[in-house]
């Protein structure tokens, strides 16, 4: 059987309609993930991120071009594809382990079954101890890792993260990183996680992908072809972490001479990324 | 040490169950002073031992406890219809846009007319027996639980719903594990307001049409010029009210026992 979590972003554009005007968010997107692959995706604020896996996930259908998943056409959310909001979004009335068990509430489990897997998740993001503790008695970076939990529960084929990892201290995040690489490698799922840290993007990622803003679109991707588990510290992961730099930096200088009125938008920059796929 | 010092307050403070006595303790010592002191002539205000002293010969006779269960038993009934009415209203309202364009206008028109204007053309409909009551009731509280309850709905946070339908929630997980929950605040308000509004037509209704109940026994009261019976009513009335209230506001501390633990 071929391995499940293909997933294809053809030529995706999406307006918005903001005080009448409309603003294109997303350009001409076309985006290729194999099954199983770590994909990682940067760029500027406001360039597109959080928009692009919420039409990936089928919270919004209304855009141009097509996205598929195993061949089959997106249009409307399923529980094969998960997402992780950039906010935790839990609901405030339920407790931690509550949260977490709305998550399988159509899996189609037996009740054993669910409450294992809501302790197994709660367990994973190191908050057992907190299952019966309600959203507003936890922290910020607690709440994320319950929002991750109930993310995972269902074991969907494609997992889309959006900046799950943003309000995390330093070592809960590299642990956190660890986890979900580990879980990645366990269930072989197709990962997208959006983030704002390159260091991140080119640890975890098969690859990364750089966005540019206004409108958003693909500037650079970059293959990380290293083998895991990878070393924070090596010399290959940095050399990456530089070109993805410069990748990111030459999309936000280019927003400095963007100008308001429509003018030729400096797409040259990014074009060049597009086509010089950095490998190392 | 100096920062605790200073943190604690100057007097003794009380605890805050004692605090809500406060003011009532005081306006019944001004009373007794007002009446002791003849400021009001006891044919408007009579003392408050007179007033406990007609309460006490009412409770003997069983006119009290009669009378309050009448109208305890008349509140709950016009309450409970009036309620599941506006709470059916106000989630089919707030859920779907259709209803609303179909119904709000006429619901807006029809709780723009006070309560007590309905009381003469109900009165034509269904006389002035005990129909009527409940049903001038029940309007008094429909209205606003409906409002609220609707409003409610509105105002529940889209990001919530969304997270509903990323797991593949129906309508009905949708209704009773989100919408609801995240609008139990808001319908709780329309509910303690159409309580308040409930008893207050209960009066209004009594008063007009009716032969028993406390509202009864308030013009009853009045027209035979006994004022203590007439404000040993009152009193009565208002502990009511108040008692109703603290059980709705208990109801809806349960159902929040999120926001306290
Ligand atoms: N519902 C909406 N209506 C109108 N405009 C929107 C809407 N959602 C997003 N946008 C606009 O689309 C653009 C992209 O937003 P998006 O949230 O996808 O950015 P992002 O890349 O995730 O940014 P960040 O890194 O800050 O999270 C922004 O300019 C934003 O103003
Ligand atoms: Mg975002």
């Amino acid at each position: 059987m071929a391995r499940q979590g293909e997933l294809r972003v053809e030529d995706v554009s999406k307006q918005f309609r903001v005080n009448g005007s409309e603003l294109l968010v997303l350009d001409r997107v076309d985006l290729s993930v194999a099954p199983g692959e770590f994909l990682t995706i940067v760029g500027a604020s406001g360039c597109g991120k959080s928009t692009l896996l919420r039409l990936i996930a089928g919270l919004d259908t209304d855009f141009r071009g097509g996205i598929a998943l195993d061949g089959k056409r997106v249009t409307e959310p399923g529980l094969e594809r998960g997402l992780v909001f950039q906010e935790p979004r839990l609901f405030p009335w339920l407790t931690v382990a509550q949260n977490v068990a709305l998550g399988l509430l159509n899996a189609g489990l037996s009740k054993a079954a669910k409450r294992r897997a809501v302790l197994d998740h709660i367990a994973l993001v190191g908050l057992t101890a907190f299952q019966d503790a309600y959203p507003h008695q936890l922290s910020g970076g607690m709440a994320q890792r319950v929002a991750i939990a109930r993310g995972l529960v269902n074991r969907p084929g494609v997992l889309l993260l959006d900046e799950p990892l943003g309000a995390l201290d330093a070592l809960t995040r590299a642990r956190l990183q660890d986890e979900l690489q580990r879980i990645w490698a366990a269930e072989r799922i197709t990962m997208l996680l959006v983030t704002h840290d390159v260091e991140e993007a080119v640890y975890l990622g098969d690859r990364v992908v750089v966005m540019a803003p206004r409108p958003g679109r693909i500037a650079a991707s970059f293959d990380v072809a290293r083998p895991r588990p990878r070393d924070r510290t090596s010399a290959a992961l940095a050399a990456v972490r530089s070109s993805v730099m410069t990748a990111l930096e030459a999309t936000i200088a280019a927003q400095v001479f963007d100008t308001p009125r429509g003018a030729p938008r400096p797409m040259a920059v990014a074009r060049d990324f597009a086509t010089a796929e950095g490998r190392v | 040490m100096q920062v605790a010092a200073a943190a604690a307050p100057p007097w003794p403070s009380l605890p805050r169950g004692g605090i809500a006595f406060l003011f009532p303790l005081s306006l019944l010592a001004l009373w007794s002073i007002s009446a002791r002191l003849g400021w009001l002539p006891p044919q408007i205000l009579p003392a408050p031992s007179e007033v406990g002293s007609a309460l006490w010969d009412l409770a003997g006779t069983g006119e009290l406890a009669s009378n309050t269960a009448i109208s305890l038993l008349r509140v709950v009934e016009g309450f409970a219809a009036g309620s599941a009415l506006g709470l059916l209203l106000g989630i089919a309202m707030g859920l779907s846009r259709t209803t609303e364009d179909y119904v709000k206008p006429l619901f807006t028109a029809f709780a723009q007319v006070p309560t007590l204007g309905w009381i003469p053309f109900l009165m034509l409909l269904v006389g002035i027996g005990e129909p009527l009551k409940i049903l001038v009731i029940a309007k008094a509280a429909f209205v606003p639980v409906a409002l609220n309850t609707f409003a409610g709905i509105r105002a529940v946070p889209p990001i919530y719903a969304e997270v509903g339908a990323l797991f593949r929630f129906n309508r009905w997980q949708l209704l009773h594990r989100v919408v609801l929950p995240a609008a139990v605040p808001p319908i709780f308000t329309g509910l303690r307001y159409g309580l308040t509004h409930a008893w207050n037509a209960l009066v209004a209704v009594e008063l007009l049409a009716s032969a028993e109940g406390l509202g009864y026994l308030l013009v009853w009261g009045r027209q035979m010029f006994w004022l203590d019976t007439m404000m040993g009513a009152m009193i009565v009335i208002g502990i009511v009210g108040f008692a109703l209230d603290r059980i709705m506001a208990a109801a809806e501390q349960r159902l929040q026992s999120w926001r306290l633990a």
